[in-house]
């Protein structure tokens, strides 16, 4: 009886995975104070939308990571996958085709690849950790083959649009001639970030797809079970995971406008580690777009904010693993209770 | 001395249906069937066979050979979409519920109730879910609250809500009430009479003799893997059962019990 009355009392204090989303955004919220403080040229208008740019990359490996985490599982290949799409649209711009229908195809190569994985997990029943690194030695193998190892480059500014072009920027023409930005603008990869974000926030919370995804993390057997085809949602989940290191890996490769088949190697530690930090939990059954935006954030703001604090990227790599460690402890005590 | 219904289509009708894991033979040749309205008791020893066979039937597993019709019709059975398309229900001992959803995504687990355009209509799913539980059990409270939060029994109480809600024609009941309080077993058997009073063919599975005599009209034996027989409830009694439960044969001398024959 006491223990309902704790319950009841303790109702207006946010529990479980909402209690988890916000103390990491708390984390967030500090860590901006926090830079602010340190270096006087974080908290403005260029940098935060630097930050933005920086963080689109990760936050869109991170959407697929949290579908791919929440059905229990997890997909260490994103990054090398990232670079073969950037390999497969740079050569099909060489061979001839248009930028747009050539990103196309890279993103298309992505989803491949994520298929694969797929098939892999559900019929070759091997664990998505083996498989997933499997294909991350595969597909960076096939683009370091395919291009010699060389950057490709020269690919035209149409190729360049993505990664670099934003809406409302505002520049002006001085007197002495020179343009002056007044308002760089919001990047197109940041605006490119939200949408799939909210597209993938909608599928996962309002669409059966979703549902079938948390129901197979949860207990996979009990989703067969209750009739969901479970081998369908974990193959859709590599798919999609897959598609959306294809479009990052656009928006990567044309912010460089260069094609580098040796990009992206460990990006998918950052994605997990985003996943992780905004409270999806490797055992599946537990996760959200918005908690895994936030933990790309957090990624991205640390990196930013060290930096320009003049930390050496080594100690920023020990801090981000102190930050992951810290998340999934935040996460276990949660489960305890 | 089973010709009773001999007249009626069976509702299921399981013949030498056979199933083995490497060299384990796990269900040798075995035949069941199953009429409108009847209460089937399932019965053996763990590892007899008895819930690989009703496994079988719910389109959890898929044998190795032996034909199941249903209604007269052959049905295959490759998943339990397949068997729940055929009106089979299945309440598994486990419960198969996914802990971290709630009690209406549970229940309408893998078949969700959708808007126009095709979105989750939670809000139907919720009242319908409320509805369909509180029929079983009026204190029901906590529907938002993920499953791994309730009690034993009001999981239980979803388990059984998801296969009667969808209109079962066919129930399997793998031990129903192993996890229950002496109130909710006989709110369970209080249903198990009502829904076999809507012409719901029943298999129950149950260690429970009590339950087995209370609500079965027939019963039918497993051991190692074989149907050891199949009674009508009043030519047994709980000695025989024991016996082919334990020794796969009937005490020496018995003839048929009951009255009616």
């Amino acid at each position: 009886m006491s223990n309902t009355n704790g319950n009841t009392k303790l109702r207006f204090l946010p529990t479980g995975s909402s209690l988890h989303k916000l103390s990491a955004l708390l984390t967030l919220l500090l860590l901006i104070l926090a830079f602010s403080f340190t270096s006087p040229a974080f908290l403005s208008v260029n940098n935060g939308l630097t930050v933005l740019l920086q963080t689109s990359v990760i936050g869109l490996l991170a959407i697929g990571m949290t579908l791919v985490i929440i059905t229990g599982g997890i997909d260490l290949s994103v990054g090398s996958v990232l670079a073969l799409s950037g390999v497969v649209a740079g050569l099909a711009i060489k061979a001839g085709v248009p930028v747009m229908p050539a990103m196309a195809f890279g993103i298309l190569a992505g989803a491949f690849c994520g298929f694969i994985n797929g098939l892999v997990i559900t019929k070759l029943r091997i664990t998505p950790f083996v498989a997933t690194l499997g294909m991350m030695m595969i597909a960076r193998g096939v683009a370091l083959q395919l291009t010699g190892a060389a950057p490709i480059s020269r690919l035209g500014e149409a190729f360049g649009q993505l990664g670099n072009g934003s809406f409302f920027r505002i520049v002006e023409m001085q007197a002495n001639g020179f343009p002056k930005v007044i308002f760089p603008g919001i990047p197109y990869p940041a605006v490119l970030l939200v949408v799939m974000a909210l597209i993938g926030g909608f599928l996962l919370q309002r669409r059966q797809i979703g549902r079938h995804i948390f129901s197979v993390g949860s207990n996979e057997e009990a989703a067969r079970l209750s009739g969901v085809k479970v081998d369908r949602t974990k193959i859709w989940a590599y798919t999609a995971s897959g598609a959306l290191a294809g479009l990052a890996g656009m928006v990567l490769m044309s912010r460089l406008v260069t094609v580098q088949p040796n990009e992206g190697v460990m990006y998918e530690l950052d994605a997990i580690a985003a996943s992780v930090i905004g409270g999806a939990s490797l055992m599946g059954g537990v996760g959200s777009i918005s908690g895994s935006m936030i933990g790309a954030f957090i990624i991205g703001v640390l990196r930013n904010g060290l930096n320009m604090a003049g930390t050496s990227a080594f100690i920023q790599q020990i801090i981000i693993g102190i930050v992951v460690i810290g998340a999934v402890y935040i996460d276990q005590i949660r489960n305890r209770n | 001395m089973l010709d009773a219904n001999a007249q009626e289509t069976p509702l299921v009708q399981m013949s030498e249906i056979y199933k083995h894991f490497g060299g384990v033979h796990a269900v040798e040749g075995v035949s069941v069937d199953l009429y409108p309205g009847e209460v089937v008791g399932v019965l053996g020893h763990n590892g007899a066979g008895k819930s690989c066979l009703m496994q079988i039937l719910s389109g959890a597993m898929i044998p190795n050979g032996g034909e199941i019709y249903v209604n007269g019709q052959e049905a295959d059975l490759k998943s339990p979409h397949d068997a729940k398309k055929f009106g089979i229900e299945t309440i598994y001992q486990t419960l198969a519920l996914a802990n971290h959803l709630d009690a209406a995504q549970n229940l309408f687990l893998g078949r969700e109730l959708k808007t126009r355009f095709g979105n989750l209509d939670e809000a139907r799913m919720h009242t319908e879910a409320q509805d369909a539980l509180r029929q079983l059990n009026p204190n029901f409270k906590n529907l938002k609250d993920p499953v791994a939060k309730l009690s034993g029994g009001q999981r239980q109480v979803i388990a059984i809500a998801r296969a009667i809600y969808f209109q079962a024609k066919v129930l399997i009941m793998d031990e129903p009430t192993a996890a229950l309080g002496p109130s909710e077993t006989s709110m369970v058997a209080d249903l198990t009479l009502r829904l076999k009073d809507e012409g719901i063919g029943i298999f129950l599975i149950s260690h429970d003799m009590h339950d087995v005599f209370d609500l079965c009209d027939r019963v039918m034996v497993m051991n190692k893997g074989r149907n050891v027989g199949t009674f009508h409830i009043e030519d047994v009694n709980k000695d025989d059962i024991l016996s082919l439960i334990i020794k796969g044969t009937l005490p020496d001398g018995w003839a048929p019990r009951g009255e009616s024959k």
